[in-house]
């Protein structure tokens, strides 16, 4: 059940860069929503807990994209077993019932999109480093439901616990995600609605410019400069005309419900080793 | 009804050498590893292997030196990190990768099963996956909408899956839990299914619980009795993934020679799969993970 007290509380003092980016993640989701996980996925999973907690209690979670609606206890080690999804109302199945209802339309409208690399143009790449896919550098993890995902008319929220110019590039290696492609209308163009919405990352949050589909910066995190943000990234992001706000602060109650309700465990913490 | 119970080498004898497998597999959960195992000791040779997200299962299989190739989702052991023998052997060469979109997977399959030469799916429109892969191809809706992309039928040589329980004649049951897809299509898409099963039981008690039974026999080639069989990775709702095994297996993976004494103390060196239980820490580790405590 929501409770009333995130509405007047006042900026936490302790915060930490964990918990404001599930601040800003939890914001992106509402009443009506339906939302889903993958693998590894700790700060979206917090994101719609907080959400659910605070101003969208009518958010429906798809734990690990088959449980429904489990009842929320600590988040586990997890986020694609089944302590996740203990106590369903349903078990999903996967894919028969979970894509058709990602591929239908009407439902699971927006989703949190993880991965090794992020370009300028929102295209996200799990797939492999270095530019021939038969003889990578690097064999990355493969694409799983990113590849439907980005293609599916969702809104797409990317999340980044270590922003770095090897992590957002100005071209990825490999498109193993569609964002904007080539920007401009390259996907409207394809018949591609929907995209890539806002990249939350340890630094900053961005947007992208709704003309040339490039990657602007929305804001920056407390206690961080632009400098850093343009030096820990692979390209210029746009900056919005007449300066850089600043990234509101999580609130105290939004830090006390992740802190002893919602991931008491610190599992979020494990997101922001390199790998 | 004709009896399907055999032993997991008899069993095993169903997959040849060059074969495509799909293998159940859904990162740390769900795997047949009793029969992986049993694969690696066989020896096969050049198998093309078919997962969801293959864990654990696909890291041996590549050290092993018994796969050259994959088709699936993604490779990935979750919290353990990557798959570290398997990812090498893709960096030099050795196994190829054919990466689908979730979506994509299931038309391949599902094409397979209905015997239809494709089905189209609206995932991956845009990426570079599209252009590396023979097996997709953009397609012109014949009825004036957008474009699709037609997914060429896979048609598994041997489908290997792990279940709750199943009579000997091989009707397979689920306990309640998520239900991953390869249990649903993959065997239906496969020229031959081998099961192994948690318990086999008397008919009756499928019979209690008819929409517990997702296989029926006719489908399934081979039925066979391992309890505990997907160790180290979790079976819901009996046991959990083992993390302590993930981890020795890590780290063990950093070295050649680690590996190759890891796969001969678990893989090669235990008699059977008795033997292989009592060695990776017996009834006692069992019930800790049967209560889903897996550190």
């Amino acid at each position: 059940m929501a409770d009333a007290a995130h509405v007047d509380s006042p900026p936490a003092e302790d915060w930490t860069v964990d918990e404001l980016m599930i601040a800003v993640l939890a914001s992106c989701f509402s009443d009506g929503d339906q939302a889903c996980n993958g693998m590894a996925s700790f700060l979206p999973v917090a994101a719609f807990g907080l959400a659910k907690l605070t101003h969208a209690p009518d958010l429906v979670w798809l734990a690990g994209a088959v449980g429904l609606e489990p009842r929320p206890g600590p988040i586990p080690a997890s986020t694609l077993e089944a302590p996740l999804w203990r106590d369903a109302l349903m078990y999903v199945e996967q894919y028969g019932d979970f894509w058709t209802l990602a591929l239908n339309g009407r439902w699971l409208r927006k989703f949190c999109v993880g991965a090794a690399q992020l370009d300028r143009f929102g295209n996200a790449n799990n797939s492999v480093i270095g530019r021939d896919y038969h003889a990578p550098k690097v064999r990355l993890p493969g694409t799983a439901g990113l590849a439907d995902m980005g293609s599916l008319d969702k809104q797409l929220y990317y999340w980044n616990a270590n922003h770095n110019s090897r992590s957002l590039v100005a071209e990825v290696d490999f498109v193993s995600c569609a964002g904007y492609l080539g920007g401009g209308d390259e996907r409207a163009r394809l018949g591609l609605s929907g995209g890539p919405e806002l990249v939350v990352t340890n630094l900053c949050v961005l947007d992208f410019e709704p003309q040339s589909k490039h990657m602007r910066l929305h804001s920056v995190h407390p206690g961080v400069t632009v400098e850093q943000v343009l030096e820990a990234t692979g390209f210029e992001p746009l900056l919005p005309a007449g300066g850089v706000p600043t990234t509101p602060e999580p609130t105290a109650e939004q830090v006390r419900l992740i802190r002893e309700v919602i991931d008491p465990h610190g599992m979020r913490h494990r997101e922001f080793r390199r790998r | 009804m004709q009896v399907k119970q055999a032993t997991l080498a008899e069993a095993a004898s169903l997959v040849a050498d060059g074969d495509v497998v799909a293998l159940q597999n859904m990162a740390t959960q769900a795997a047949p590893m009793a029969m992986v195992r049993e694969l690696i000791r066989q020896e096969r040779r050049d198998l093309g292997l078919v997962c969801l997200v293959g864990g654990i299962a696909l890291d041996w299989l590549a050290a092993a030196g018994c796969m050259n190739r994959f088709i699936g989702n993604a490779v990935s052991m979750e919290q353990f990190g990557l798959a570290q023998r398997y990812r090498r052997a893709v960096e030099a060469g050795r196994i190829g990768m054919e990466e689908l979109s979730e979506t994509a997977l299931l038309a391949r399959l599902g094409a397979g099963a209905r015997n239809l030469p494709f089905l189209p799916t609206r995932g991956m429109i845009g990426t570079d996956l599209i252009d590396i892969n023979e097996n997709l191809e953009m397609l012109d809706d014949p009825f004036g909408g957008p474009p699709v992309v037609a997914c060429r039928a896979l048609v598994p040589d041997v489908a290997l899956v792990h279940s709750h329980r199943a009579d000997r004649y091989g009707n397979v049951q689920y306990e309640p839990t998520a239900l991953w897809p390869d249990i649903g299509m993959m065997p239906k898409a496969a020229r031959r299914v081998v099961v192994t099963t948690e318990e086999i039981v008397d008919s009756d008690v499928l019979r209690a619980n008819p929409d517990r039974t997702v296989l029926p026999g006719f489908m399934v080639d081979a039925v066979v009795e391992v309890p505990w069989g997907a160790h180290p990775t979790s079976f819901n709702p009996l046991y959990g993934y083992d993390a302590a095994f993930h981890l020795s297996w890590v780290a063990a993976a950093r070295s050649d020679e680690a590996t190759g004494e890891f796969l001969d103390s678990y893989v090669h060196g235990p008699a059977d799969h008795q033997a292989y239980l009592g060695a990776v820490g017996g009834s006692e580790r069992m019930a800790e993970l049967a209560r889903w405590e897996t550190g």
